[in-house]
């Protein structure tokens, strides 16, 4: 018999609840305010340097990465609000027990708080589309660039709404889950860049001794697990049509070259497998059999 | 429906459950009782699948729990004693919400719903917010939840606590229809009358342990026998209070089946575990020595008396 295919109970009541509360009509309003701010702060500058240099249209293409790179950070900080809540609310409102009484498994209730929350941030994005379209008008965004940047958000969404939900399922409350959603991500960012300067201090020690000074060795590498590269990358690319590749290529060894030439992709799934961990161990903090309740 | 053997839960240090040994009769409505600590919850959430135990088999409908755990959710309905509902979800939506994660057909879902809102008794409601509902008629819609899948077997842990009168009387006679219809209930509570006049058997839980099982009319016929006498009498004989009842109190225990005499404020408290003819014995031996009474009744025959028995005067 044909099996029905059946949306995820889950995201169906979440975005079912989440359309009756106004939380989500301010949070859109607020980050398309902010966005609004942002096209406002780089026409300001553009039009200041017109009395200094004449009217630069070259400078207005800045909007797209600057709108890009805009919404990239502020879905960094509303994604984990968002799914902070998603496991700890239910166990503060006492309704995990009897959603685990049913057959959904643990990993279900991991996608379908993730999916939920991805299904906001479509809306953000989506919303956000006509601010996106000023940069249009005025240059710098064609529209593979603009599916790009969508579904170079919608990644970043997932990669953070995943490390949130896990969050969620360790800490009892929301707002602890939200501040430790945004240390690790800041974590794995700052986590990263130390880590490459480290490595390349070491690179350039040895590299002295052999007199190999350019030499940065795989130390970029490490950015692979940044789940911001890959938005550098696409930026660069959209921008000036140079990529990751291009700012390294004289540095790396040879055999590395397939990586920076494939970065964004590479990193991609690479970060979307990090995610896929973060959901399983979610779904092992949700499965209750493992806590531990005080006897009555 | 339900077998237990050996369950043992360790929290650590603290045993939460000792070999316990339960079976429960397809059909039955069994009532749980125990002071806090007993074992009760920590039972009932494994038998649920939401807690491992130890050790120990459980079955219901001769499907391994602990081995087969997904077959058991779709087996069993559980109302957990603290539940929550979600803010802007109506009625039939809270419904349809639990019934969509057993898979089960939207139109399944409306029809089964409106049967079940109507059993207790919240159809004039279904269109309303959940968390506008009052205490009783949350854990009314909870039990039509937890029957949404039409389980075989209906957990409720303390389904009548934090209810108002009304509200209890209508709980219990949502469960008397549900015992009707076949279903086999296992419900633990701490107002024992209620327990006794709605199920068919009674466990009493005890530091991890069920120290007495079995049909109601069973364990009330255990209870025999050791309800205490109420009465007021005077010994005539004595100027002095004091001395009037420490004549009282030996002249009482001079027979063996007293076993405890306690003065109250305006009455005497005699533990006694004889039976009537042994008690008109006891008022018969009162009046030979010259003490007179004035009130002299054994107290009624119920499980509070034997639960208190048993727990020695623990209770929730």
């Amino acid at each position: 018999m044909k099996k029905k295919l059946r949306m995820n109970p889950i995201l169906k009541k979440e975005l079912m609840v989440g359309s009756r509360s106004m939380k989500m009509s301010f949070t859109i309003l607020g980050i398309n305010l902010f966005l609004i701010l942002m096209v406002l702060f780089v026409m300001m500058v553009t039009n200041l340097n017109f009395r200094y240099s004449g009217y630069s249209y070259s400078s207005l293409t800045a909007l797209f990465p600057v709108l890009g790179v805009t919404e990239g950070i502020l879905l960094s900080i509303v994604v984990p609000i968002i799914t902070s809540g998603s496991v700890s609310g239910e166990r503060e409102r006492q309704t995990l027990d009897v959603m685990l009484t049913t057959p959904v498994k643990p990993f279900s209730i991991a996608i379908g708080k993730l999916s939920s929350a991805m299904a906001l941030v479509m809306m953000y994005v989506i919303s956000a589309i006509p601010i996106l379209a000023i940069a249009f008008v005025l240059g710098g965004l064609n529209w593979s660039a603009l599916f790009g940047l969508i579904a170079m958000l919608l990644y970043i969404g997932i990669y953070v709404g995943s490390v949130g939900v896990f969050c969620s399922s360790v800490v009892k409350k929301s707002i602890a889950a939200t501040i430790l959603t945004i240390a690790i991500g800041l974590g794995i960012v700052i986590g990263t860049t130390v880590i490459f300067f480290i490595w390349r201090t070491l690179i350039a020690y040895r590299a002295t001794l052999n007199s190999a000074l350019n030499d940065i060795g795989n130390a970029p590498l490490i950015f692979l697990f940044n789940p911001y590269s890959p938005m550098v990358d696409f930026m660069l690319r959209s921008m000036s049509s140079i990529s990751i590749y291009d700012l390294v290529e004289d540095s790396i060894p040879p055999y590395t070259e397939w990586i920076y030439r494939f970065w964004m992709p590479i990193s991609i799934v690479l970060n979307l497998l990090i995610a896929l961990g973060f959901l399983k161990l979610a779904a092992n903090n949700i499965c209750v059999t493992k806590n531990r309740k005080k006897a009555k | 429906m339900l077998e237990i053997q050996n369950l043992t839960k360790r929290y650590g240090k603290f045993l939460a459950l000792n070999n316990l040994n339960l079976h429960i009769d397809k059909g039955e409505i069994y009532g749980f009782v125990g002071p806090n600590g007993a074992g009760k919850t920590t039972t009932m959430r494994i038998i649920c699948g939401l807690l491992k135990p130890t050790s120990g088999n459980v079955t219901v409908d001769g499907i391994d729990a602990l081995s087969h755990p997904d077959d058991i959710k779709r087996k069993v309905g559980y109302v957990p004693d603290f539940f929550g509902v979600y803010d802007n979800l109506k009625v039939m939506e809270y419904m349809e919400f639990y019934g969509s994660m057993y898979g089960m057909e939207r139109s399944d879902i409306d029809e089964i719903s409106e049967g079940l809102l109507e059993l207790v008794s919240l159809s004039d409601k279904k269109d309303e917010f959940v968390d506008t509902l009052s205490r009783g008629m949350k854990q009314r819609l909870c039990v039509a939840r937890a029957l949404i899948h039409n389980p075989d077997l209906l957990i409720l842990d303390e389904p009548n606590s934090g209810l108002d009168p009304r509200a209890r009387f209508e709980m219990k006679e949502i469960l008397k229809n549900l015992g009707n219809m076949g279903k086999t209930i296992l419900i633990s509570s701490h107002i024992l009358p209620e327990l006794s006049e709605m199920c068919t058997s009674i466990g009493i839980m005890e530091r991890g342990q069920l120290v007495v099982s079995g049909k109601v009319d069973e364990i009330m016929n255990h209870s025999k026998g050791i309800q205490p006498i109420h009465m007021r009498a005077i010994a005539p004989e004595y100027e002095s209070t004091d001395a009037g009842k420490e004549y009282i109190a030996t002249i009482l225990k001079e027979q063996p089946d007293v076993s405890k005499v306690t003065f109250t404020e305006d009455e005497i408290l005699v533990s006694f575990k004889g039976d009537e003819m042994q008690s008109a014995q006891l008022l018969k031996h009162l009046f030979e020595h010259n003490i007179l009474v004035s009130k002299f009744y054994r107290e009624k025959e119920d499980l509070e008396s034997l639960f208190l028995d048993i727990t020695g005067g623990e209770q929730e």
